[in-house]
Formats: C-alpha cells, sequence, structure tokens
C-alpha cells in the first residue's frame, strides 16, 4: 500500500512538476553588457512573474565565438530554447533549427532578414541596424569646412576629404578592415543608393554578378578611396571593433562609417566627442541609382524558438515578450537602440544626430547589401578587400573571384 | 598443486632469468597489466580515436550543421584540391615549414651558449623562457600594440630613419612577422630541452677534446651538436607539430588570416569553415589532411634523423 501511494505520488509530481518549475534557457552575445542589462532584467522579471514556477536563466556567450558554439550545440541536439541571432546569412543558416513565429511579427519591422522566401518568419527582430557616416565637427572646422552641413554627394564627399586630408591632422575616414569589415560596411553604404530595388533583390539572388557594372563601380569606389588618401596607412591590420571607433572616439578622424544601434554609435559617440560635436550624414555614392542617398537599413539582431527544445510553447511566449514594446521601451531609453517594433516610444531618443537618423529611417531606408549575400560570398569579399586595399588585385581580379563564389554559393554546393 | 598465480608470487630475479625477454609473465600477469593499461586505452580510444574515425566519416558527408548528412564520397577532398583558400593555406604551410632550421638553430644556439657559462646565464635562460608561459591571446594582444603601424617598432625603425612598414596588414610582411612573433614566444622551452640535452653530455669528452687542441667551434660542431642529435630529433617533431596546430590563436588576434589568405593556415581556415561557414563536412575534410600532412612530415623528420644517426 506503501508503496503504491509512493508511486502515485512520485507520478503526479512528475506529471506536475513541468507547471511548477521549469527553466527557459536564453542564449546570447549580450545579456552581460552593462547598457543592456536592464532590458534583459525587466523581461526576466516581467515573463516570471507572469509565468509562475518559470526561469529563465540567460547565457552569455563569448560574442566571436558564437555561432561557432551555437552550431555545435544546436548540431547535437543539445542546443537552447531561445537564441539571439543576427540578420541576414547567420539567420538563414538556422532556419532548419528555429521555429515559424509568423504569428508574432505584427509591428514588427526588419522582419525580411529573419524570413525565408516564402515570408515564413524564424525569429522576431528587436532592434534595426545600419550604416550612416558619423563626422566630427571639430574636424569639419579645422579643415575649413562648414561643420553643419556635411557633404551631400560623392563629388561634395570628395572634395571635404580632400580639405581634411591637406590638413595633414587627421584621415578623412576612420578604417578598420583587419577582419573585413571595413570593406563590409563600404559595400553595404554605397550599394544603399546606387543599386535599384530590383538590383537589390537580384544580387541577393545571386543574378547580378560581382562583374556587373554596378558592383564593379563600388569596388572601384573602395580602391579610389584609398588612393585618394582618405584612410590611415595600416587600415587592413586596424580592428573595426573597436580600434577604428576609439579612433574616431578619440578625435583623431574626421568621418567614421558607424553603425545605428546598440554599439559604434551615436549614443557612444555623444559620450566621448559630446552631442555637439557629433554630426551625421547619409553616405554619398559615385551614381545614384534612383537620385536619392540612401542608408542601408536592415533588422538587427533578433530571437529565435529551438524547434527541438523541451519548452517550445513557453519559449514562443517568452521571445515574443522579449520583442514586445515593454522590455524595448528600456532597451530603446537605456541603450539607445532603433527598435524594430513599431510601437515604441522614441521621443526619448534626444540627441541630434539620432533624431536625423530616425527621421530619415522611413524615406531612405534600402536593403542592406551585404547581408544579403551568402555567407560564402561576404567572407571571401572580406578578403578581396583587403587585397585591393594593398593593391595586390585589381578590381576586375576581384571580381572575376567573386563570381565565381558567388555562382558556386548559389548553385547549392 | 601449481596454479598460474603462484609464478606471480616468485621473487622477479629468480622469474626473469625464466621468462622471454620479449614476453614477461604468465596469462595471469599479462592480464593483470592489461588492467593498469585500460584507462589509458580507454582515453585514447575515446577521445582520440573514435573522433578521427568521426571525423573522416564526417569528412566524407556535405552536412551544414543541421538537418541530414548526405554521402558525398571523396566530393570535399576534390572540392579542396580547386580551392585557392585552401591552396593558399597550403603554400603558407610549406613558408612555414621552410623557417624550421631557424626554430631550431636560435634555441640550440643560444643553449649551448648558456651552457657554456656566458655571463648571466641563468637571467637570460628565465627571460628567454618567460615568454612560453603567455597564452596565445596575451602575446597576440603585446604584438597588436607593437607591430601596429602607429606602433612601437615603427617608432624605433623611425628613429633610424626607416620608413614605417604595415607589419600585419602587408600581404608581404605579415606571415612572417607571425612566424617571428611565435618564435618569440615559443623558442624558450626548446632552449630548456636543449639545456636539459647539454647536461647529459658527457664533461669528460669535452675535456678531451680541449686537451686534444680542439678549438670551440670544433668542440661545437663535432661534439655537442651530434651528441644533441635526439634532442634536434624531438624538438624538430615537437616544433612541426607546434606550429602547424598552434598558430590559431595568434592568427585569430593579430590578423584574422589576412590580409587576404596571406596567413591563413589549414587550422584556421578549419575553424572558418566549421564555424563561420557552418560546413563541418568540408571543415573536416581539410581536417583529415592536415592530420595526414602532419603525420607524413612527422615520420619523415624520424626517419632522415635515425638514418643520419646511423651513418
Amino acid at each position: 500500500m506503501r508503496t503504491t501511494l509512493l508511486t502515485s505520488a512520485a507520478l503526479v509530481f512528475a506529471v506536475a512538476s513541468p507547471a511548477f518549475a521549469q527553466t527557459i534557457t536564453v542564449w546570447d552575445w549580450k545579456s552581460g553588457d552593462p547598457v543592456a542589462t536592464s532590458y534583459f532584467q525587466q523581461a526576466k522579471t516581467e515573463f516570471e512573474a507572469a509565468h509562475p514556477g518559470v526561469t529563465i536563466n540567460y547565457v552569455m556567450q563569448p560574442n566571436d565565438q558564437y555561432y561557432t558554439i551555437l552550431g555545435t550545440a544546436l548540431a547535437s541536439g543539445a542546443g537552447p530554447d531561445v537564441f539571439l541571432l543576427n540578420g541576414g546569412a547567420q539567420a538563414r543558416a538556422r532556419f532548419e533549427a528555429l521555429t515559424d513565429v509568423t504569428a508574432l511579427g505584427e509591428n514588427l519591422v526588419g522582419t525580411e532578414e529573419f524570413a525565408n522566401e516564402d515570408g515564413t518568419l524564424h525569429a522576431l527582430p528587436i532592434t534595426m541596424q545600419g550604416f550612416i557616416v558619423y563626422y566630427n565637427k571639430q574636424r569639419y572646422a579645422e579643415a575649413g569646412l562648414d561643420p553643419e552641413n556635411p557633404p551631400q554627394t560623392w563629388e561634395e564627399l570628395v572634395a571635404a576629404c580632400e580639405a581634411i586630408t591637406e590638413t595633414g591632422n587627421v584621415p578623412c575616414f576612420s578604417m578598420g578592415n583587419r577582419e573585413g569589415f571595413g570593406g563590409e560596411f563600404f559595400l553595404s553604404s554605397v550599394a544603399a543608393s546606387s543599386l535599384t530595388a530590383e538590383q537589390h533583390d537580384a544580387f541577393a539572388n545571386g543574378e547580378l554578378k560581382w562583374s556587373s557594372p554596378e558592383i564593379m563601380e563600388i569596388l572601384q569606389a573602395w580602391v579610389d578611396t584609398q588612393d585618394m588618401g582618405w584612410y590611415r596607412q595600416g587600415a587592413n591590420s586596424t580592428a573595426k571593433f573597436m580600434d577604428e571607433y576609439e579612433q574616431f572616439m578619440r578625435g583623431d578622424a574626421a568621418n567614421t562609417i558607424g553603425l545605428l544601434s546598440d554599439v559604434a554609435h551615436w549614443k557612444q559617440f555623444d559620450d566621448f566627442l559630446g552631442a555637439e560635436n557629433v554630426g551625421v550624414f547619409r553616405h554619398p555614392a559615385p551614381s545614384l541609382a534612383d537620385g536619392e542617398v540612401k542608408i542601408p537599413v536592415a533588422g538587427g539582431i533578433g530571437y529565435g524558438v529551438n524547434n527541438a527544445g523541451a519548452n517550445v510553447e513557453l519559449a514562443t511566449a517568452f521571445v515574443e515578450h522579449l520583442a514586445s514594446a515593454g522590455p524595448i521601451q528600456t532597451f530603446v531609453n537605456d541603450a539607445g537602440v532603433v527598435p524594430a517594433n513599431t510601437t515604441v516610444d522614441t521621443s526619448s531618443l534626444s540627441s541630434p544626430s539620432v533624431v536625423a537618423i530616425l527621421e530619415w529611417l522611413e524615406p531612405y531606408g534600402a536593403p542592406m547589401a551585404h547581408s544579403n549575400t551568402t555567407a560564402d560570398e561576404l567572407s571571401e569579399w572580406h578578403r578581396q578587400s583587403q587585397l585591393l586595399l594593398n593593391g595586390d588585385v585589381t578590381v576586375e581580379e576581384a571580381a572575376a573571384r567573386m563570381d565565381e563564389v558567388q555562382a558556386q554559393a548559389h548553385s547549392g554546393n | 598443486m601449481v596454479s598460474a598465480n603462484a609464478s606471480t608470487a616468485e621473487p622477479m630475479g629468480k622469474r626473469s632469468k625464466r621468462a622471454a625477454p620479449t614476453m614477461a609473465g604468465s596469462k595471469a600477469e599479462r592480464r593483470f597489466a592489461f588492467l593498469f593499461v585500460m584507462p589509458a586505452v580507454l582515453l585514447v580510444l575515446v577521445f582520440r580515436i573514435i573522433p578521427l574515425i568521426w571525423g573522416f566519416f564526417l569528412s566524407l558527408t556535405d552536412w551544414r550543421g543541421l538537418g541530414e548528412a548526405n554521402f558525398i564520397g571523396i566530393g570535399n577532398y576534390q572540392q579542396m584540391v580547386g580551392d585557392p583558400n585552401f591552396q593558399a593555406s597550403m603554400v603558407n604551410t610549406f613558408v612555414l615549414l621552410a623557417t624550421l632550421p631557424i626554430w631550431i638553430m636560435l634555441p640550440m644556439l643560444l643553449a649551448i651558449l648558456i651552457h657554456q657559462g656566458v655571463p648571466g646565464g641563468k637571467l637570460f635562460r628565465a627571460v628567454y623562457f618567460f615568454p612560453a608561459v603567455l597564452s596565445s591571446v596575451i602575446v597576440g594582444s603585446i604584438f597588436n600594440v607593437v607591430l601596429r603601424y602607429d606602433g612601437s617598432f615603427n617608432a624605433l625603425l623611425g628613429m633610424f630613419g626607416i620608413n614605417a612598414v604595415d607589419w600585419l596588414g602587408d600581404s608581404n610582411t605579415a606571415l612572417f612577422s607571425l612566424i617571428g612573433v611565435q618564435l618569440w614566444a615559443t623558442f624558450g622551452m626548446s632552449l630548456l630541452i636543449f639545456l636539459a640535452g647539454l647536461s647529459t653530455v658527457p664533461k669528460e669528452m669535452l675535456e678531451a677534446a680541449r686537451l686534444d687542441g680542439a678549438k670551440l667551434w670544433q668542440i661545437w660542431v663535432f661534439v655537442i651538436i651530434p651528441s644533441l642529435r635526439p634532442i634536434i630529433e624531438f624538438v624538430a617533431v615537437v616544433t612541426t607539430i607546434g606550429v602547424l596546430t598552434n598558430m590559431f590563436g595568434l592568427i585569430y588576434v593579430l590578423t584574422a588570416g589576412g590580409p587576404g589568405t596571406a596567413t591563413t593556415l589549414p587550422e584556421f581556415l578549419i575553424w572558418l569553415e566549421q564555424g563561420r561557414l557552418n560546413r563541418p563536412g568540408y571543415a573536416a575534410a581539410i581536417s583529415m589532411v592536415l592530420f595526414a600532412f602532419m603525420a607524413g612530415i612527422a615520420y619523415l623528420q624520424i626517419r632522415i634523423m635515425s638514418r643520419n644517426a646511423n651513418l
């Protein structure tokens, strides 16, 4: 009798225990960042209060090893319930491991970076990401330029860089291309204005070749800017994160191609240079596809649910909460991110730089070319951009190699 | 009745007289000995042999980390042949191997000098060995500051009127810069091994050479270096394996494999293919080639050294 009772109690406990104690494991590379702590903590506190017995366990992985660790964990079936992803190639490579969260995409923008071709959404973006040129007004004034009227066209940018270079004090652009990120940011910044929407799609599909006149023009511009002395010697041995940005924040460069959120952005630069000394402009291109200078914008980072997880339903609810207006409002207020959730109030962002950026997002937003390429193309562009800067290859040779990689990547091999 | 175990109780000296030199002890003794060896065998099997076999089978698939792994035979190996990045990594490997004499000669010569009693020898030994205790990430961080374009090394050269060089960002200098840093960081260990080897050279032999009127260089060339032959062999094999498999940290921190593929070695490419490009199958194939290459080089080195020793 006693045995029967004990067995029954054990069975009841085994069945009921998930309702009492469940842990949702969340992987990211941000939860330990002091500026993001309040967002993560708020999301956890609110969700745990609304779901008694549930514990949210954030596990921060090293940023530079994140996808290696995540890939190994997913491959062995030991992945977390929820994980953070960069939009674009890194997200696409993991769609197979993610549940369908299309139904939760209402009020969110930047979802294209986390959706497959038929529109199925596999992760919910929490931020928007993009590239903009930040400039140091003091350096502009020293070069005899009007600090309140930054370059609007390619010709004006060339002239401004010439004036800045002639002072001999600082390079026109702070540039870090050790990992190839300098070339990556330049590609997207120029392509935003020089490609039409159709060409962006064709480039993403592998139909617009790297050796096409449109892309060749961007590669040539990359070489020309080097030849015109825009960058300090040593760009290929300077890390973009954070050597390039530290150089800019020290005032040792006039311009830098920075991010919208949530590092290497206006908030960080304002803190070092003073908001009154930081300006922004949209990166001009040698030719404009539809007469406007645009900025590359896309979904930045987003959360997906592991379809092999033990608590998919609960994990999905938590992902929805992570992307909801409440916690994201805190993320906006404290870290200065540009939210993917359109219901979030961004009026707390009062820096002149971010005010300008927010005004430009809608009318001037364009696809982010580099994140629409395949991972193989991007990896090869990192290499070729370095060789171009060093003069080790010609634009034609680089484009031909990129064509090979593009063709192979899109053939599925 | 004499049990099988009885022999284990026999005095060692008595038993050794009876036992064949190649097959010591009875079946029970061998079983007992096997128990001692088992943990090591299991560890080697579980953590070395099985992963190696699994890696080989993985290299025959197109697995991309998720979903099904399709068997593609030698497809990955065929792709490798036409892959410019893999080709570049192998060229870099051969350049690295061509510098091996420096990796062996430098610590050997310094060890001989210290052994000969140069003033401050103990201090030199400590200073040379010091970088060997630093992790490659720390070494990389130090040399990031030293070797960058506006770094201290170029500042030093500038004092002599020499133009600055982008040591880590120029395709012609990046690999040699890495080799120099790795050599600086690791030769202290080889030096200690040589010093240990030198302590085994009989003093009487050195004394006899001196009494016979041998000059210092003759003592080095005809007495000391031949005595160090087994140590040279050991250092050569260990250094070869070391430079081919332990430079990842430095590459990662200092150059990220660039510019282009100038500092991409196979191990860095393996990491790139597996971690960044989600191609564990292809990465496994490169691993297999690197494994076979290193095994081949080590085997050749041992054969050449052994043959020379018999001359």
